[in-house]
């Protein structure tokens, strides 16, 4: 089988491959020669360089190394080709079997607003909002999209039709500032997906992201595989999910995975695929769309079921119908019996509203140990890119109930050590103690609200240049020091040298510079 | 912020909220090891920093200098870099434009979301370094304010 992707997901579903006794054939770009993924495959072709349009998004390149080393299937992984139609029925028509939806159910479903009148069709709920895109090149365009958004409510969301991870979107409060979004909106769309159609959707506040992981096979029989929770999310982007979702009571798991399941029929879905609903703070779901891909989450949901959602998307896709494990787990989806976290490790600085931090990895020790998963795709010496998606990995913890896993999370947040490159990791460690997020009052505009990183910044400077100092302080008499942080260079300053009393944490200290190399 | 320590203070009692912060010394460039300056990295609570360890009498000369350095800069204008590596999408201020704090002044798209630079306090745009379409990095000049 042909992995058409790089990084955790290409790892990811390698390992799956290997444990199917499956051959797996990597691709990668120039930048990825070495890189965990090809690595690990039984063989490996260089499809390109670096920009992902050039080698990851060439289809037809891809289609024609699947070719040449004999492959029987394509994984798409999610992101890149994994939701393209053309993608699909090119496979097919190459005679490869692409592991997902068929090409048409793709079709329906990239197109977020034919996605919107089909759920609609179902008589599945959905939020306020229009079914045509936006038509902005009209001379009186701004003012009907105005007239829509007054008759949908403020704020508004300005969505891209062909969408997905909170790329050509954006939140609107104030009708003056309604076109900019929109063409910001347009432009992002069109750089991301190559197609800038957007629309409207009423912003509803306090809402959280609830969505169901469904499984369906050749014959038509789909299956709910519990929720999930992924409200916790910043700019539209998810930062944590969990499974399942916190604070739902039976009957409102049962409601949302039926109409999970109502959705999927309506558009005959196959293979894996996710539906993401809001939950409003009155406990009504509303669909919003249909991921008809492996979701980056979805080892939570493996984590509380038990199962392995690769391996059974490689069922269903040589041409069994879902398994006995699946239909089990289905069956006592709405009472489950543990509870897990997923945090993605990013490069981003939590500091500077999550930009990109392009780098060398120094450092990488992955957390182990009871109930720790981590799916990671880089190693020490990897260079992040600014070519690719910043995920690095993703933190898994699974416990008896969501108390037990937060502790666990804390726990593996702090033994998971990143140098060279900025990570997500102190956001994780913040949020843990959240007593909203603690208490599993979820909400989407949770971190825009609350996330203030300057005090825990300073607070680790300081605590950094007192470590380094009492290093660096041997046999002089007193040292200075400051810490800087990529671009913004802070004066901080210490006077330290005293001798340390306590001899063990001062040699554990000296002897973490011998060990690093 | 400064930070100071009592010699006679021994070290703090070891906290369970925080794991012990890990040191890397960093490699000496020309200029660093001219100055009498060593640099690490060290990771505290997920934080990647980078400090600059030298001897107290220095660091206080030097941070004297910085603050006089700071105050002329405070009149002469302030410099927007690119915090990340990019394409500039946007330009919204030309030469001349009076911009307010927080106001727009550009859109550098990366890793494919568009990243709105706002200026950092009022003043005047005295000019524009860079176009639509530019590709930037890390710490290049944007904006100017006066």
């Amino acid at each position: 089988m042909l992995v058409a992707n790089r990084g955790e997901i290409a790892v990811r579903i390698n390992r799956a491959c290997r444990e199917a006794g499956i051959e797996s054939v990597a691709v990668y770009s120039d930048v990825d020669a070495a890189a965990r993924h090809v690595r690990q495959a039984d063989r490996a072709i260089h499809i390109g360089p670096a920009p992902a349009a050039e080698s990851y998004l060439q289809g037809e390149r891809i289609i024609e190394a699947a070719l040449r080393v004999g492959a029987d299937a394509v994984h798409p992984g999610y992101g890149f080709l994994s939701e393209s139609a053309s993608f699909a029925a090119l496979c097919e028509a190459a005679g490869l079997i692409f592991i997902g939806p068929r090409p048409e159910t793709l079709a329906a479903l990239g197109d977020k607003l034919a996605a919107r009148r089909s759920a609609a069709g179902a008589g599945v709920p959905l939020v306020p909002g229009t079914f045509d895109p936006i038509a902005t090149e009209t001379p009186d365009g701004v003012e009907k999209v105005a007239a829509e958004a007054e008759r949908i409510g403020w704020p508004v969301l300005v969505k891209a039709a062909a969408g997905g991870g909170g790329r050509g979107m954006r939140r609107v409060d104030d009708p003056a500032e309604l076109a900019a979004a929109i063409s910001a909106a347009t432009r992002e769309a069109t750089a991301s997906f190559g197609d800038g159609a957007v629309y409207l959707e009423r912003y509803v506040e306090g809402g959280r992201h609830v969505e169901v992981q469904l499984l369906g096979d050749d014959e038509g029989a789909i299956v709910a595989l519990g929720e999930r929770d992924c409200s916790v999310q910043r700019r539209h982007q998810k930062l944590v999910e969990e499974a399942p979702a916190p604070g739902l009571s039976r009957s409102q798991r049962q409601a949302v995975h039926a109409l999970a399941v109502r959705v999927a029929a309506s558009v005959g879905l196959r293979n894996a695929a996710t539906a993401e609903f809001l939950l409003t703070p009155g406990g009504d779901f509303y669909f919003l769309e249909v991921n008809a891909r492996l979701q980056v989450e979805h080892g939570v949901t493996e984590l509380v079921m038990g199962l392995d959602l690769v391996r059974e998307q490689l069922d269903i896709a040589g041409g069994s119908g879902l398994s006995a494990t699946v239909l089990a787990a289905a069956d006592r989806a709405a009472d489950p019996t543990r509870h897990a976290i997923e945090a993605r490790i990013s490069a981003e600085d939590p500091s500077r509203g999550f930009a990109a931090t392009p780098g060398v990895l120094g450092r990488w020790r992955e957390p182990g140990g009871p109930g720790v998963r981590v799916d990671s795709g880089v190693e020490e010496g990897t260079v992040i890119t600014a070519h690719y998606d910043p995920l690095l990995a993703k933190l898994l913890v699974v416990a008896a109930d969501r108390e037990a896993a937060l502790a666990r999370l804390r726990r593996a947040l702090d033994e998971f050590e990143v140098g060279g490159v900025q990570t997500t990791i102190p956001f994780h460690r913040w949020l843990v103690d959240q007593p909203d997020f603690a208490t599993g009052r979820l909400r989407t505009d949770l971190v825009d609200r609350a996330w203030d990183p300057a005090p825990l910044w300073r607070d680790a400077a300081e605590r950094a240049i007192e470590a380094v100092s009492r290093l660096a302080s041997t046999g002089d008499a007193s040292t200075g020091g400051s810490a800087a942080h990529a671009a913004s260079r802070v004066a901080t300053s210490a006077d330290a040298g005293a001798a340390s009393k306590d001899l063990w944490a001062e040699t554990a200290r000296r002897e973490s510079i011998y060990r690093w190399p | 912020m400064v930070v100071e320590r009592d010699p006679a203070e021994g070290a703090e009692p070891q906290d369970s909220r925080h794991p012990q912060p890990t040191v890397r010394k960093l490699p000496d460039s020309a200029e660093s090891r001219a100055a009498g300056q060593r640099r690490y990295e060290a990771i505290v609570d997920g934080w990647v920093l980078h400090v600059t360890v030298e001897r107290a009498d220095r660091a206080r000369l030097r941070e004297r200098a910085a603050r006089a350095a700071a105050a002329v800069v405070r009149h002469a204008g302030v410099t927007v870099r690119a915090q990340i590596p990019g394409r500039v999408v946007r330009v919204w201020v030309e030469a001349g434009d009076t911009v307010g704090s927080g106001q727009r002044l550009l859109a550098v798209e990366a890793m494919k979301m568009e990243n709105e630079v706002r200026a950092p306090r009022a003043g005047v745009v005295a000019a524009v370094k860079v176009s639509a379409g530019q590709t930037v990095d890390l710490g290049d000049e944007l904006v100017r304010l006066e």
